[in-house]
């Protein structure tokens, strides 16, 4: 099947809607971060922005538009304890299991099999669609995400956009 | 989320994407990307397939090491089992 194209899709859905065209970020060029250390060394965490939160915490806003939340889920976690509240993709696998998303048992088997070094303390939920605020992204709540990230020494960040 | 995988890259934290919108990612060029023609929300597969969800997340993982070329978008081979649409709100 050919890749669905979400930019025409989203332009015209969004412009039936009466929003006004949105900006695409286009870059040509990407920063590459080239790792010395073997991955059965590596502490790996894992970043969604598929609207899931733990059933300790308030769900996020399915309709969210610049929602900059941003979650700390002890590694530890349940796979089975979390809501997916997001309007903008279709979950009902994902709520059956996580890890279709988030695969977050997944990665703790890695690490049990000694393929990573380890799981890091935290895992992450957040940066939920339609940011269109994307300067503060950048500036701001990326930047203080990556000052987490160094806390926990993590060497891997795998992230799952939803 | 490709723009905070290229900030977190950019401080020196090794990244992949695993995406499920080919152009979308190909526009804002994450540092690497496995693309997953697959329904979004399905990132990693179907629910309850413990062995298709590793291999995907190895091979994730595995472009750490083997991406040269800032930006690299790898197709992965399999196909989803049925035909799927761009979701607008309704349940499958």
């Amino acid at each position: 099947m050919k890749p669905i194209s979400y930019v025409d899709a989203l332009n015209s859905h969004y412009g039936s809607m009466g929003f006004p065209p949105y900006e695409w970020t286009v870059n040509d060029t990407a920063p590459l971060f080239r790792l010395d250390k073997p991955l059965n060394q590596c502490r790996v965490s894992l970043l969604t922005s598929g609207g899931i939160s733990h059933c300790s915490m308030p769900g996020f806003d399915p309709d969210a538009r610049n929602d900059h939340r941003l979650d700390a889920l002890d590694e530890h976690v349940d796979s089975a304890d979390f809501v997916i509240n997001d309007s903008y993709y279709d979950h009902s696998d994902a709520e059956q299991d996580l890890n279709c998303v988030f695969p977050i048992d997944r990665l703790r088997e890695l690490a049990a099999a000694g393929e990573i070094g380890s799981v890091a303390p935290r895992f992450w939920s957040g940066f939920m669609g339609r940011i269109y605020n994307r300067t503060k992204v950048i500036e701001e709540s990326a930047p203080a995400f990556v000052a987490k990230l160094k806390e926990d020494a993590v060497d891997i960040l795998v992230a799952a956009p939803a | 989320m490709g723009l905070v995988c290229r900030v977190v890259e950019a401080a020196g934290i090794a990244t992949v994407c695993l995406s499920t919108g080919r152009d979308l990612t190909l526009q804002v060029k994450p540092p690497r990307s496995l693309f997953m023609n697959f329904p979004m929300g399905n990132n990693f597969g179907s629910p309850f397939d413990p062995e298709s969800q590793t291999r995907i997340l190895r091979s994730a993982l595995d472009m750490i090491y083997e991406v040269e070329e800032p930006g690299t978008l790898i197709d992965w081979p399999e196909p989803w089992s049925k035909p799927f649409e761009y979701f607008t709100g309704k349940k499958r």
